[in-house]
């Protein structure tokens, strides 16, 4: 009993004081028992899908959002795992639970060799020269067609799961688990330093802390996550192919994080479960597809330019001047420490 | 907050200003409204058959696919229908938009939605192998469903899956383009005519020939043969250019064959590259003449999207206005410039594929998804591409006697066949079998070619 | 397996070396001047507002269809159809630099969003308009000369001289007329350009109008050159983001040195590995990153590290 009393206590008190935590409970709980409302494999696929993007652009938010380190060609990371996930379990024959592990890992590798030589490179210099990674990757996957299968991929992969609905609640706990474990990350003394070093990175050298080494571990992180769930979506789909590494890929991660709202990482994913769906959705206008949903980023950016998740929270909530805690607009008093909130 | 709408209210409204403009005035009739489906009145059907055709809708490949099989539709839906058992079942077509060429992997999600929300009997098209790889893997082995391929040439999405794991694979056919390799052969074959030209023409013993290939891999083992086969045809090989597939300017590995004394440019190319190539190999009067695959000069646009310089390109070609490759072809090709105003291409034999699915249906009596397949297995149809039969890999069947495919060239501003005139498919065994359809032309050498050579 | 040193190309004799080369130097000029164009464009809005325009080769593209439609569709004299094409487009990015850039210029990546949007945008307008056929524009003189064997079309030539122009008109603008060097100042430290009072928001849109100026040029010119189709955008950013940080971000010299290298360095690398061509941006992009590493502000770029 006491147990329970507990737990209903924090949810009261933890939960249920910001309309925010109630949205994003509810959202876990839908998500958990939608295949009690809808079987339906085509509603399950794009939700799987967006589970899995939601990795992919939420590591992109923490490379990039968190540290600063704006990056082009995160389609890089995505691809590498995509691609070693794809050739270890073909002629390898290992299973899912091995390869998109050694998939993340290759991402890391790469992560780490790619920000070595960009360690240098600082602003905006850094971001747009990730952009060369992922195209001469594709100059490689071309040079050797008859190991990497060319403009073709490599097919012929093991399912992610036998059926559909398992395949589901892997990508469902994979996001749900993996997105907590980088927001916890952000929330750390880490996430603490990668702030600083986005704000003014001159402040944190000069206050003796190693930034390189956090930078790196910022790539090596973020490559580590994209990675996951780029092995994630080629057992989905059964294929690696070029379009992974394909600038547009690279872009879609930086709209979804950007459209949800940066630095929140839970950004992300609301930008990859809008966005996507909606996507899907506009499939039944054709050819008018891409230009209502480009219209549609371009609106919402221009009346929200923070984000949604961002511009949303800061509509429900107020934070007190005094102890910084978050509270509803409608509260008269802070929560914690009862001082005005006007 | 009112102030700030304003201004992107009237951009939008400049947008849909210009949209609506230019949207509304006719652009040389090429965007022809393909005409509604209309039920026949009096004609009442028992049933309906569901085809879901898919492709990317957008480009012209998927128009082409689209239009085939509707002309077939209509064709079909005119006569009665199709005879299940004692009933009388309509062809309702369901367009699906793929957007396969833009987002390859997106697609597979696509032709998903709509087996789920309409539940197709059968599917066709398919246009780029990155997409339809993934979305045949579902098809056959999650949906259980037929899918023809109407579009992508790769050996791989029916050679080493249909004849490896037939149970597997069985639903999977392909009616038109012939498989990569085969496409090969016959370019192969359209190169030896055009090295007979060049030697008669010029007086050149041993023709040089340089190859200009997309970067693919669909083409690499081609480019890795090539070397070797020339010598066989009396040829001699100068070099290899591998531009990207979507280059647009290809002006400096032009120069790069003018510099090795090529008298040929044996081309492989898919992509869009090959618009590009025909009007810079024109415009700057490269002295040596295309030959091989252009899949861009098989259209009616490559003549206005060259400028008019791409004439005398030479490439293989599914169809051709003047060649009788049976008596079906001709009156095809006609009505379908009539309905939609462009010459079909290879993936506008959706209409075959419409039409071996409706025979194979009859015949089973019933649309199950095993007896169909049974059916199809024996195709025997004579359509306007030749007469397709399929092999052990559900794929069509290319050589003398069944699809040959045709070699075009532009003369002149026409797209006019040039293969085969006079192809002894076996000189050694069969030396009286010679193949040439009807109204086949010679093939002429390009006149700044001619002249350049002959100083 | 395609092994790379197979595919070398061996010239045969020292005339033969001598042709590549001349052929090497007139094609890396020639596409190192398109380059040029559209990278000094997006150089100075970077300098003068800090957006990372990436719509900026869409309107390159916007301009190419805009002179496919008056002058292929509508038949229009040529001499009509550019400067009413170029013009159109530019009054197009002025508008949309105020509708939906300036006012958002604060949140920087969602600039960098919007301007992604705008290229979407245009390209599925384009899309639904013209279809996705590939299409070609006419030459405004078709032929070619040949000096020396190199064969040059007529339309590279008057592309090589617009582009020459439209950069020294440039040149005149940001050196020697007072919006020159308020462009310039802003470039330089924006907060204090606008303590000096100017109106660095003007400043931004007129340098805008400069920028996709400057694109346009570029698209009605080289649209008898490419083959338009709705995605052309793409690739050519590519290569402007790889020089715009070769040369520098900000810095105009940066922009045309840059240009030139990466122009050479493709052109090269397609006579020398013509098995290879494809490669030419993959091996162009690790040269530029090789330079970057040794040089990691770039050929001519200003260190910015104390901007905040």
């Amino acid at each position: 009993m006491a147990v329970i009393r507990m737990a209903f206590r924090y949810v009261r008190n933890e939960i249920f004081v910001l309309p925010t935590r109630v949205i994003a409970v509810l959202f876990v709980i839908l998500l958990i028992l939608l295949p009690l409302l809808t079987q339906d494999m085509y509603i399950l696929r794009i939700l799987a899908i967006a589970a899995i993007f939601s990795i992919y652009a939420a590591s992109w938010d923490l490379l990039s959002g968190f540290v600063g380190q704006v990056s082009f060609g995160h389609a890089l990371f995505f691809g590498v795992a995509a691609y070693t996930t794809a050739l270890l379990n073909l002629r390898l024959g290992l299973s899912p639970v091995i390869t998109i592990p050694l998939g993340a890992f290759a991402a890391v590798l790469v992560g780490l060799l790619v920000g070595i030589p960009c360690l240098r490179l600082k602003g905006p210099y850094l971001g747009l020269a990730t952009l060369a990674f992922p195209i001469m990757l594709m100059g490689i996957i071309f040079v050797f067609p008859g190991f990497f299968g060319g403009e073709l991929g490599i097919s012929g992969i093991t399912r992610l799961a036998s059926s559909r609905l398992t395949e589901y609640y892997i990508a469902v706990v994979c996001m749900l688990v993996l997105c907590f474990i980088m927001w916890k990350i952000t929330d750390s003394k880490i996430g603490i330093i990668f702030h600083a070093i986005r704000e003014d990175e001159i402040a944190v050298r000069a206050s003796g802390i190693n930034t390189i080494k956090y930078k790196l571990l910022a790539f090596c992180l973020s490559g580590f996550f994209a990675g996951l769930a780029g092995g994630l979506y080629t057992h989905f789909l059964r294929i690696a192919g070029p379009s992974m590494l394909a600038v547009l890929m690279s872009f879609q991660a930086i709209i979804w994080a950007i459209f949800g709202g940066i630095v929140t990482i839970y950004g992300a994913v609301v930008g990859v479960f809008i966005l996507y769906p909606t996507l899907e959705i506009l499939r039944a206008t054709a050819e008018y597809r891409m230009l209502i949903f480009a219209l549609i980023v371009l609106l919402v950016l221009r009346v929200m330019p923070q984000g949604i998740t961002t511009f949303t929270r800061d509509k429900l909530e107020r934070e007190c001047p005094r102890c910084k805690v978050r509270n509803t607009v409608t509260r008269k008093n802070c929560r914690v420490c009862s001082s005005d909130m006007r | 907050m009112k102030s700030k709408l304003f201004p992107f209210l009237v951009l939008l409204m400049i947008l849909f200003l210009i949209g609506g403009i230019v949207g509304c005035t006719p652009t040389d009739g090429e965007d022809v409204v393909p005409p509604e489906e209309e039920e026949e009145e009096g004609v009442e059907f028992d049933g309906e058959i569901k085809i879901a055709v898919t492709g990317p809708m957008t480009n012209i490949q998927g128009e082409m696919m689209w239009w085939g099989a509707l002309m077939a539709a209509d064709e079909i839906n005119a006569a009665g229908g199709v005879a299940v058992g004692d009933e009388m079942y309509s062809v309702r077509l369901i367009q699906v938009e793929t957007d396969e060429i833009m987002d390859p992997l997106g697609a597979v999600s696509a032709v998903e939605n709509v087996i789920v929300s309409e539940d197709p009997d059968f599917l066709i098209g398919g246009f780029r192998t990155e997409a339809v790889t993934p979305y045949t893997d579902l098809i056959a082995r999650d949906y259980n469903k037929i899918f023809i391929i109407c579009g992508a040439a790769t050996n791989e999405l029916l050679h080493g899956r249909v004849d490896v794991d037939y149970d597997a694979w069985k639903y999977l056919f392909r009616v038109t383009p012939i498989r990569s390799t085969d496409l090969v052969t016959v370019t192969i074959l359209m190169l030896n005519d055009v090295a007979m030209a060049v030697r008669e023409e010029l007086g050149i013993a041993a023709p040089k020939v340089a190859i200009l290939a997309e970067a693919l891999e669909w083409n690499e083992a081609l480019v890795q043969m090539a070397p070797q086969i020339f010598p066989t045809l009396g040829l001699e090989f100068v070099g290899t250019f591998r531009p990207s597939a979507t280059a647009s300017d290809v002006t400096t590995e032009l120069r790069g064959i003018e510099a090795t004394g090529a008298h040929i440019i044996y081309t492989i190319m898919s992509g869009p590259v090959g618009i590009p190539f025909g009007k810079q190999w024109g415009e700057l009067e490269i002295p040596a003449c295309p030959v091989g695959i252009n899949v861009e000069a098989q259209k009616s646009g490559y003549y206005p999207a060259t400028d008019g310089f791409g004439d005398y390109d030479c490439t293989l070609n599914t169809f051709a206005q003047n060649a009788a490759i049976t008596e079906h072809t001709i009156p095809f090709i006609s009505k379908f410039v009539d309905l939609y105003g462009q010459l079909p291409n290879y993936n506008a034999d959706t209409y075959s594929a419409v039409y071996i699915l409706k025979e194979a249906v009859e015949r089973a009596g019933t649309i199950d998804t095993d007896s169909v397949i049974a059916e199809l297995e024996v195709t025997d149809y004579t359509g306007a591409a030749g007469r397709v039969v399929f092999d052990e890999a559900h794929d069509v069947i290319w050589g003398p006697g069944y699809v040959t495919a045709v070699g075009i060239q532009w003369q002149d501003g026409e797209l006019v066949a040039a293969w085969p005139l006079e192809w002894k498919p076996d000189a050694q065994n069969a030396p009286d079998l010679v193949i040439g359809y009807e109204g086949v032309v010679p093939y002429q050498i390009p006149p700044h070619v001619l002249e350049q050579w002959r100083e | 397996m395609r092994g790379l040193p197979g595919l070398i190309h061996h010239p045969g004799n020292r005339r033969e070396e001598l042709a590549m080369l001349s052929d090497i130097l007139v094609y890396g000029l020639m596409n190192g001047a398109v380059y040029a164009m559209l990278a000094i464009g997006f150089s100075l809005i970077f300098g003068a507002a800090r957006i990372i325009n990436l719509a900026h080769t869409a309107f390159f593209m916007l301009a190419a269809y805009a002179i496919f439609y008056f002058g292929s569709e509508l038949a229009i004299n040529p001499f009509i159809a550019i400067p009413l094409s170029i013009i159109l487009v530019v009054l197009v990015g002025v508008v949309v630099y105020y509708v939906f850039m300036e006012p958002i210029r604060e949140h920087e990546t969602a600039v960098l969003i919007v301007t992604v949007a705008v290229a979407l945008v245009f390209q599925e307008l384009i899309l639904i308009i013209f279809g996705g056929h590939y299409r070609g524009v006419s030459s405004i003189v078709a032929g070619y000369i040949s000096p020396y064997g190199i064969r040059i079309s007529y339309q590279y030539l008057l592309t090589l001289g617009v582009v020459s122009l439209s950069l020294f008109i440039v040149w005149l603008i940001l050196m020697k007329t007072r919006l020159g060097i308020a462009i310039r100042s802003s470039a330089q430290d924006r907060e204090i350009a606008n303590l000096m009072g100017m109106n660095v928001a003007k400043i931004a849109a007129a340098t805008m109008a400069i920028s996709v100026g400057l694109a346009a040029v570029a698209g009605v010119m080289v649209a008898p050159l490419y083959t338009l189709e709705p995605h052309m955008w793409l690739n050519p950013l590519v290569l402007v983001l790889a020089i715009v940080i070769l040369g520098g971000l900000g810095s105009i010299k940066g922009s045309f040195i840059g240009a030139l290298i990466l122009a050479f360095i493709e052109v090269t690398v397609v006579f020398l590995i013509p098995g290879g061509a494809f490669l030419k941006v993959a091996i162009a992009l690790a040269i530029m990153l090789t330079i970057l590493i040794i040089r990691p502000e770039g050929l001519f770029g200003v260190y910015m590290e104390g901007e905040r």
